[in-house]
């Protein structure tokens, strides 16, 4: 069976504006086409239909997804951010997502191809998407996932200390996991028969998917890139444990940039095993440099410059500073 | 080899929507035509279709139908479904209750379905024409699957988790007879352990009057005279739709759950005209051989049969065949073994046919009688010599047989065992 929703499709036009003016006879067709999505969805539609006003466009994008979405789970979609996730928190598959963009291709009169869609993931991502399309600008860079061989490929940082096992990256943000296997040769000493992750390293784990949001997810100017020679930790703020967390569990982390400005990026982090909060950093800020992308360094395998160093520094288990450990236990 | 039992029946059809209903109307001849309002205009020539009473689904979009409200079915599930599909999903839940039978018995990898639909025309002809209109990719995602020939097993399997063997048959009106005789198979080979077998039709405008073209539909607008097998007067058959579903299990599973079954399944044969694309061979000699098959196969002498629910569809041609073939079959018993077609009260139900009048044969045996040929009066000399009861009898048939015959010349024959 083939994968439904997968194939790729033919390049299509791209109509960013409505062309025509709006008639009585698109009215009733528009009504016809959203006739189960609220009044409210409608009323945007036949707005952004006759003045082109973009800001319209997020109410009819959420009317459209919520006639799509099981009675039982629209509630959610009431108060929802922008993180709301289209498969895993309102149950979307990829066909709905299908019946989801030809409704919205109809009513905003817009084309949209498969390519583009498979990178929407949460409802920001859907109203980001339509918004660009609508504006005529750039689309923001699909969420890439990047497995463990491209991370190890990429990164300055190189095991045995390098503690990312998985990561996506979008220009938003980026996530990774990381499973505390119990082979890590600081458990061995922190603590004595009793294995418990340093905080330190979960925050330096942090560091880590920051690093690799500003080589794979920063947006740039053309030609230019990143260099993983030039990025260093600088600073973090508002670090809190929450959670001991120990051989077997999952690290599900995260981080967002908060600001990108010439040499500094700052991002939130959090970590999460299961659904329980482990970490939190309302800050990590580090430094970085732009290189022209032709003279890009290869990457790193094992030896080089920034080796080991960027990023969080990493205290020695022995020496875990009293208070975190204190805070991870209470 | 492992007996095979019919242990639960569902039924969304134009003689009731539950198996009371249906006995109600197979013992007292009631039939369920109707003058089917898409068909009451000047240029359409046959007026009567056995309707699905308490549903509609005469809309393209699933999410305009109505159903009884015993029934809940997700947007996720019926959004690609055809009618016959929500009729078939109906009677599945019947039938998964009739035969008492929880989750881990339905989902699970000895237990399989078997379907049989023609496919949705309608919705076939709905989506082509958006794709033609609108262009290809503002088609619905799940046009295909809700249209073509096999949308009812994948709907259903889908829907009801089913892990063991599914597969769809497609032999025209033969359909469902042979889903019912390979799932007998697959559990007597010992490879599944239960069967859902599922026959359906969406029995609307789309799926009917084609067969006008062929000449093959009656023109008569009196319900009560449109569908009348071997009968003189007959002109053609009367279309209709629904879904029926027979589950059929193992001996051992019948122990172990202990349920009380309708009827023992006791074989089948088949075998096919090679004449004509879609008349019947004039002597019956396809029907004929399936018949002898079945019986060899389920150790029966042609004498120990008491009643077969014929194929007989009120076609001029078609019933004169069978009749051909009963007579070769049952020679000097002919007069013993009850004849009669219960699509006199049904219509043809297509590839819902051998499903449907399977189940009607097991609750025929269940429940002690015979139904008798509704709307004969005269019975066509061509059709002389069959015991062809005008009233239903109230004596319970030891073995029973279901004929079905579809376009190609393929023909199926089921034995039914009752209960002692």
């Amino acid at each position: 069976m083939p994968d439904a929703g997968s194939t790729s499709s033919v390049t299509q036009k791209s109509a960013p504006l409505p062309a025509k003016p709006f008639a009585p006879e698109d009215e009733s067709a528009l009504r016809e086409a959203l006739k189960r999505c609220s009044p409210s969805t409608f009323e945007a539609a036949v707005q952004f239909r006759k003045t082109g006003n973009p800001e319209h466009v997020p109410a009819v994008v959420i009317g459209v997804i919520e006639r799509f979405v099981e009675p039982d789970l629209r509630m959610k979609l009431k108060d929802a951010d922008d993180d709301l996730r289209l498969i895993e928190d309102l149950g979307i598959d990829s066909l709905t997502m299908m019946e989801i963009v030809i409704l919205v291709e109809d009513v905003l009169q817009m084309s949209i191809n498969n390519d583009e869609l498979r990178n929407l993931r949460t409802v920001g991502d859907v109203k980001t998407f339509i918004d660009c399309k609508i504006r005529g600008l750039p689309l923001p860079k699909p969420t890439k996932f990047i497995p463990i061989e491209h991370i190890g490929a990429v990164m300055p940082i190189q095991p045995p200390f390098l503690f990312l096992n998985e990561a996506s990256v979008s220009s938003t943000a980026a996530n990774g996991k990381y499973k505390i296997s119990g082979q890590e040769f600081f458990l061995q000493g922190h603590f004595k028969d009793n294995p418990v992750m340093p905080a330190s390293i979960m925050l330096e784990a942090l560091g880590q998917l920051a690093v690799l949001y500003l080589l794979e997810g920063a947006p740039t100017e053309p030609g230019k890139m990143v260099s993983p020679q030039t990025i260093f930790f600088t600073g973090c703020e508002g670090v809190r444990a929450h959670r001991v967390c120990k051989p077997g569990d999952i690290l599900s982390l995260s981080i967002k940039p908060k600001r990108m400005k010439m040499p500094l990026a700052t991002f939130e982090g959090s970590i999460r095993v299961g659904q329980e909060k482990a970490v939190i950093a309302e800050e990590i800020t580090l430094t970085f440099g732009i290189v022209d992308a032709a003279n890009a360094p290869v990457p790193i395998n094992g030896v080089g410059v920034a080796h080991g160093e960027p990023v969080v520094t990493a205290p020695e288990p022995a020496v875990v500073p009293t208070p975190i450990r204190a805070a991870m236990n209470g | 080899m492992p007996r095979v039992y019919i242990t639960g029946l569902g039924f969304v059809t134009s003689i009731g929507n539950d198996a009371a209903t249906v006995t109600t109307h197979l013992r007292e001849l009631r039939h369920g035509f109707e003058l089917y309002p898409p068909f009451q205009k000047p240029e359409i020539p046959c007026k009567v279709v056995g309707t699905i009473k308490g549903f509609t689904a005469d809309s393209t979009d699933p999410e305009d139908w109505t159903f009884p409200d015993r029934y809940r079915i997700k947007r996720e599930l019926l959004r690609s479904m055809a009618p016959n599909g929500l009729f078939a999903h109906c009677a599945m839940l019947q039938a998964i209750e009739d035969a008492r039978l929880v989750e881990a018995d339905i989902s699970e990898p000895a237990t399989g379905l078997y379907a049989a639909s023609g496919g949705s025309p309608m919705l076939t002809h709905y989506h082509h024409e958006r794709l033609y209109k609108q262009g290809v990719m503002r088609c619905s995602p799940l046009g295909i699957v809700a249209s073509i020939v096999g949308t009812l097993n994948f709907n259903l399997v889908a829907a009801f988790k089913i892990h063991g063997a599914s597969c769809g048959f497609s032999s025209a009106c033969a359909s469902s007879a042979h889903a019912l005789g390979f799932a007998f198979d697959e559990i007597a080979l010992g490879r599944q352990h239960r069967m859902f077998v599922v026959g359906a039709e969406d029995g609307n405008t789309d799926a009917i009057l084609p067969f006008a073209g062929m000449r093959t539909l009656s023109l008569q607008p009196d319900p009560n005279l449109a569908s009348r097998p071997f009968d003189a007067g007959r002109d053609g058959f009367v279309g209709t739709g629904g879904g029926t579903v027979v589950v059929l299990e193992s001996e051992d599973e019948v122990a172990r759950r202990g349920v009380r079954p309708y009827a023992e399944v006791l074989g089948w044969g088949q075998a096919s005209d090679g004449h004509n694309v879609a008349i019947s061979h004039p002597e019956g000699t396809g029907s004929a051989a399936a018949m002898t098959l079945a019986l060899r196969a389920s150790g029966v002498a042609p004498e120990q049969v008491d009643y077969v629910n014929a194929h007989a569809t009120s076609t001029v041609i078609g019933d004169v065949s069978e009749a051909r073939a009963l007579r070769s079959v049952f020679g000097d018993h002919l007069a013993k073994v009850a004849v009669s077609s219960t699509k006199a009260l049904t219509g043809h139900g297509l590839s819902l046919a051998g499903a449907m009048e399977s189940a009607f044969c097991a609750l025929a045996v269940r429940d002690g009688f015979i139904p008798g040929c509704a709307h004969l009066t005269k019975v066509d000399p061509e059709c002389a010599g069959l015991n062809l009861p005008r009233t239903t009898e109230a004596r319970a048939p030891g073995i029973v047989m279901k004929n079905s015959s579809g376009f190609g010349g393929a023909n199926v024959a089921l034995v039914f065992r009752r209960i002692s």
